[in-house]
């Protein structure tokens, strides 16, 4: 009787214990009906209820006061903290992306040039992972000090998640090790594939942390699994999966695969122009060339992503959505329009530059101005504003408040044709230069090619007729539903155009390639790249958070800080062009110090000398 | 069969492949999305 009594002295607590971890883990007053079980008390019954009407406990509401200052503006500080963390975790996902890819094709092709080229991407990767370590723990401490209402609301909302959080952090700290560290010791024979398999754990361990990290963010902007005061109503996973989660998820995803490619291409541009031999040089270029391959390609589908999540923003608040596109954060899309341009631009002269490795390549020389036409006016579409600011007399001399031109080409059926048509452009730039060093052997080549050419004639027509029938002449409804037409249209280009050049230039004659045998010119569009891809990031992150105007949690939680407006573009724009630079001096010293583990000092002349002398 | 009229042949194949893809896909995107393709220029229901 006593053992018994004894075990159910240390069994409630344990099962109290055991359900109070289910709170956290699962929000859930009472996941498993224990409460009111004939182990517990009477007494335990009222504790648990007292328990879960503090559970549901609204969102605080602070006043002005309750924000501590420390003398400088608090947003900021966690602006600058939070993107900086962000640049660098982008990076530090993303390179192991595709360095996993690009060991697999190592392996799968018995080249090492692969194997040592991820193995070097790698390298980038390990110094900036501890920068974005120190950003992101400075910027916990800056939010806990700044904000900590908000704070407190957030760890109350997502409880033992932010545990599950750190605890994903060890493990990608483990894997992240194991992998750069143990990459030699396990470079051949089935350690390889012990080491890819470590890889793969590795990204899977970063995708987890960064749709976790992504949850905080899109709870801010659209909460769910609260109710209307923000009282925890629904479990974890439902506050998880609020209506922007995927959109983001995929968005942050393909992006920071496009950053990643763009930054470490800089890297092997910079190695490339400093490079003391020829071998050198070919080695950075081919990496160069890679890199930007990956940056690309990642960027093409990029602004369908972008398109679904803004959908989603706006089936999700129409306010929202107009605040974004329509208000007073639209001119920041032009300012989008531009860096996309850039980025755009600065890939196809990197291609068309490229082209000079290989002699084949001269039989596409006549296309590429066509290609560079098209880019320019779509480029010009793209950053033709719909309204202007005009004085009265401004608007008099105009006739009306939309110039003959901004009128039509200011709205969103124009720009579809134009970001659809660079795309379709930019892949030609592609297909292009892949085919430049091959020639095809297959019998049904001229078969190949003819349903190539029809494609893009097809695919260019449907996305100008998409948009002029649908945009200019039905109502709005038709407007929507097209522009799927024209993305349907630019990804069966890329697709088909992928499927169609791998079969045909299976066995296909190869041409030779003259790596390093290309412009320095060219070197600086590699590293325009990741400076307009970090701009972009900054401005359309800034847009993104900005949505939420005076809210900290949109409809829950006010923001009554004393920074609780949308500033001006000016100090938008000095802000995010700060956190850029800041964020390119870093990149520098990653680079340096890449650079640096490579170098050696040469013994002393004194001691070399001794050295001999002992031999001798 | 000339060289001539062999890639003719082979153009008109290909662009009449394309054409029915690309009509079959546009009424496939518009129709999931609950519209008609609307050639006619009639409002939206």
């Amino acid at each position: 009787m006593k053992a018994c009594s004894r075990k159910l002295r240390w069994f409630i607590p344990g099962l109290l214990l055991v359900s109070v971890m289910s709170l956290g883990i699962t929000g859930e007053v009472d996941p498993f009906g224990f409460v009111g079980d004939v182990y517990a008390s009477e007494a335990l019954v009222d504790e648990a209820l007292t328990e879960s009407k503090a559970e549901l406990k609204a969102a605080p509401k602070p006043t002005t006061e309750d924000y501590p200052g420390i003398g400088i503006s608090s947003r900021s500080i966690v602006w600058v903290l939070a993107q900086m963390h962000l640049f660098f975790g982008a990076l530090v996902l993303a390179v192991p992306i595709f360095v996993i890819v690009i060991e697999l094709i190592g392996v799968k092709t018995g080249d090492p040039r692969y194997d040592d080229m991820a193995h070097e991407f790698m390298k980038i990767s390990m110094t900036a992972y501890s920068i974005t370590a120190l950003f992101g723990g400075t910027l916990a401490l800056a939010l806990f000090l700044l904000y900590p209402d908000f704070m407190a609301y957030i760890m109350e909302v997502f409880g033992a998640q932010m545990m599950v959080y750190a605890s994903l952090f060890f493990m990608e700290s483990l894997f992240l090790y194991i992998y750069y560290y143990g990459w030699d010791a396990l470079r051949y024979g089935n350690s390889k594939w012990v080491h890819l398999s470590l890889g793969l754990m590795l990204n899977g361990v970063g995708a987890t942390l960064m749709v976790v990290a992504n949850s905080w963010a899109t709870f801010m902007m659209a909460p769910s699994g609260v109710n209307e005061v923000g009282a925890v109503v629904g479990n974890i996973w439902e506050v998880m999966k609020g209506p922007l989660w995927n959109p983001i998820n995929l968005h942050r995803f393909i992006a920071n695969i496009a950053f990643g490619g763009a930054v470490v291409g800089a890297y092997a541009a910079f190695k490339m122009m400093t490079a003391r031999t020829q071998e050198l040089r070919a080695h950075y270029d081919w990496m160069g060339y890679t890199s930007n391959f990956i940056a690309i390609l990642a960027f093409l589908p990029l602004p369908f992503a972008g398109y679904w999540l803004m959908a989603e923003i706006y089936a999700y608040s129409q306010q929202m959505g107009i605040t974004a596109m329509g208000g007073i954060l639209a001119w920041l899309f032009i300012v989008q329009a531009v860096l996309i341009g850039t980025i755009l631009l600065a890939a196809n002269y990197y291609l068309w530059s490229g082209m000079s490795r290989c002699e084949g390549s001269r039989r596409y020389d006549g296309y590429i101005k066509y290609i560079a036409f098209v880019l320019v006016v779509g480029f010009l579409i793209w950053v033709t504003p719909h309204t202007l600011i005009l004085t009265a007399s401004e608007v008099a001399a105009l006739g009306g408040s939309h110039h003959h031109l901004l009128g039509p080409l200011g709205i969103m059926p124009a720009k579809n044709i134009a970001v659809n048509l660079m795309l379709v452009f930019t892949f030609l730039s592609f297909q292009l230069y892949g085919r430049s060093n091959k020639i095809a052997t297959v019998p049904w080549a001229d078969m190949g090619n003819a349903l190539m050419v029809a494609i893009y004639a097809v695919a260019i027509f449907n996305i100008i007729f998409a948009g002029v029938y649908y945009g200019y002449f039905t109502n709005t409804v038709y407007k929507v539903g097209s522009s799927v037409m024209q993305v349907g249209s630019t990804l069966t280009v890329i697709i088909a155009g992928v499927v169609i050049d791998a079969l045909m230039y299976k066995n296909a004659k190869l041409l030779p390639v003259n790596w390093g045998n290309v412009s320095n010119r060219s070197q600086y569009a590699l590293f325009a790249l990741p400076v307009a891809f970090t701009w972009l990031m900054a401005l359309m992150g800034y847009v993104r958070s900005s949505v939420r105007t005076d809210w900290h949690i949109y409809t829950i939680m006010k923001d009554t800080s004393p920074d609780n407006f949308i500033p001006a573009i000016g100090y938008a724009g000095n802000m995010m062009t700060m956190v850029t630079v800041l964020f390119l001096v870093f990149v520098l010293f990653i680079f340096w110090i890449a650079n640096l583990s490579g170098q050696k000092q040469a013994p002393p002349a004194a001691a070399v000398t001794a050295g001999e002398g002992g031999v001798a | 069969m000339t060289t001539d009229k062999k890639n003719l042949k082979i153009w008109i194949i290909a662009f009449a492949v394309v054409l029915l893809y690309y009509y079959g896909l546009d009424h496939f995107i518009m129709s999931v999305q609950g519209l008609p393709l609307n050639l006619n220029l009639t409002p939206a229901q």
